[in-house]
């Protein structure tokens, strides 16, 4: 599962990003010149992302000839042309962003949410408030249980931003699962597996879910909660793939980019852009 | 089902199949209208043929543009309309989600998840109140 993130004061010539045929027509009425450029650098970023996966051979798939679609509930996916000699890739994909920071994961054959969120984002109401109203009632009470307000709001956007991944990798909609209906926990888990091979020291906790009265299958969903840049939070919730019988969790292979479509790319999983937080044994 | 005596409509027709409606409702938002021959449907007769969506009274519309606006932190000096959508404003998930509370808290109701992904304009959250305040009252 790769994460490629785009930070737009990187940024510096969006005009030659033009050409790049937006697959919707919604947002090319935004006044706003900000939006705009947000939605164009979003389209950018997962073009050339998924052109990169695509294996073609030696040919190189132009991110522009890619076309998306939208499922029933409006969740975007690629449009895979069909052709006699060619098995189209099972690669999903998912984007988030805020005003400083794209976000774009891929996968093979799994579905993927992410959402990314700053750190620093305080919220008008009082969080409490905010979690009885639309967060699980364990999760009100561990938000409660935390005595410090500057920490209450950092596991409140943590929170946040792993529910919001959760909704869009089930990619119903959000009526389909709202936010009371399932309970995101996580949990200190004993060291074990293989760590990154510098000082993670502390235990990395185990995030799960857990749906409250629902059909839907909560155990083959996995997270990830990574801190980005130093200045967000990034959430990903993906399928698990049952190949060891069913039990355990199935190692994921991260990879993680920082990018500018078409300009500059560098892996930087491992540095200091990419922090693990919880839910990962490498 | 049609209450064109809430609606500060007037409809005036004429002998013929197009119609002229003088509408002092500045944002009416929906009007469908369905004519079987030359003349008008009188609405005592076929009241399910004439269908005219009310739009939300200003002082609702105005409320939820202050909401809006305090929510996105906008400035003074942004024009917040009607047809505003939120996402143009700025607004991501977060901001939606504080907003729809915003406008619970202010009118006292409770809006389902389903209505909440159908509001992407200030006069979608209008109607949306008026229509949860008609059916509490």
């Amino acid at each position: 599962m790769n994460i490629h993130g785009l930070q737009r004061n990187f940024c510096s010539a969006p005009t030659t990003l033009l050409p790049v045929q937006l697959p919707t027509r919604m947002e090319s009425h935004l006044c706003g010149d900000e939006l705009q450029k947000r939605a164009l650098l979003a389209r950018a970023l997962v073009r050339t992302t998924i052109a990169r996966y695509v294996d073609q051979t030696n040919d190189r798939v132009d991110p522009r000839s890619l076309n998306f679609k939208k499922n029933g509930y409006g969740k975007p996916e690629v449009e895979w042309q069909i052709a006699d000699d060619w098995q189209p890739p099972a690669l999903q994909f998912n984007i988030s962003h805020t005003s400083s920071l794209i976000a774009c994961g891929v996968t093979v054959d799994s579905p993927i949410g992410i959402d990314v969120e700053e750190k620093q984002r305080k919220l008008k109401h009082h969080i409490l408030a905010f979690a009885r109203r639309y967060f699980s009632s364990h999760e009100v009470e561990h938000l409660t249980s935390i005595s410090d307000i500057e920490i209450q709001r950092q596991q409140f956007i943590k929170l946040w931003t792993l529910k919001e991944a959760y909704v869009k990798a089930l990619g119903r909609g959000f009526s389909a699962s709202p936010f009371k209906t399932f309970t995101i926990q996580l949990k200190a888990a004993a060291k074990r597996g293989i760590y990154l091979s510098r000082d993670v020291e502390s235990e990395i906790s185990e995030i799960s879910v857990d749906s409250l009265g629902s059909e839907n299958l909560t155990n083959n969903w996995q997270f990830l909660l990574l801190e980005l840049a130093g200045s967000h939070y990034a959430a990903i919730c993906m399928q698990k793939h049952n190949t060891l019988g069913g039990k355990g969790n199935v190692p994921i292979k991260l990879t993680a980019r920082r990018t500018i479509p078409l300009v500059e790319d560098e892996c930087v999983l491992g540095t200091s852009a990419v922090v693990p937080i919880s839910g990962l044994t490498f | 089902m049609a209450s064109l005596a809430q609606a500060s409509t007037a409809l005036s027709t004429s002998c013929k199949p197009t119609l002229a409606l003088s509408s002092r409702v500045s944002s009416l938002k929906s009007v469908s209208f369905s004519i079987t021959g030359k003349r008008f449907p009188s609405l005592s007769s076929r009241p399910g043929r004439l269908q005219v969506s009310c739009s939300a009274k200003p002082e609702t519309l105005n409320k939820v543009c202050d909401i809006v606006k305090k929510q996105l932190a906008l400035p003074d000096t942004t024009a917040v309309t009607a047809g505003s959508k939120f996402t143009e404003l700025g607004a991501d998930s977060l901001d939606t989600v504080e907003i729809v509370m915003g406008l619970e808290e202010e009118f006292g109701i409770s809006v389902e998840e389903d209505s909440a992904q159908t509001i992407a304009t200030v006069q979608d959250a209008a109607d949306l109140i008026e229509k949860l305040v008609e059916k509490k009252a």
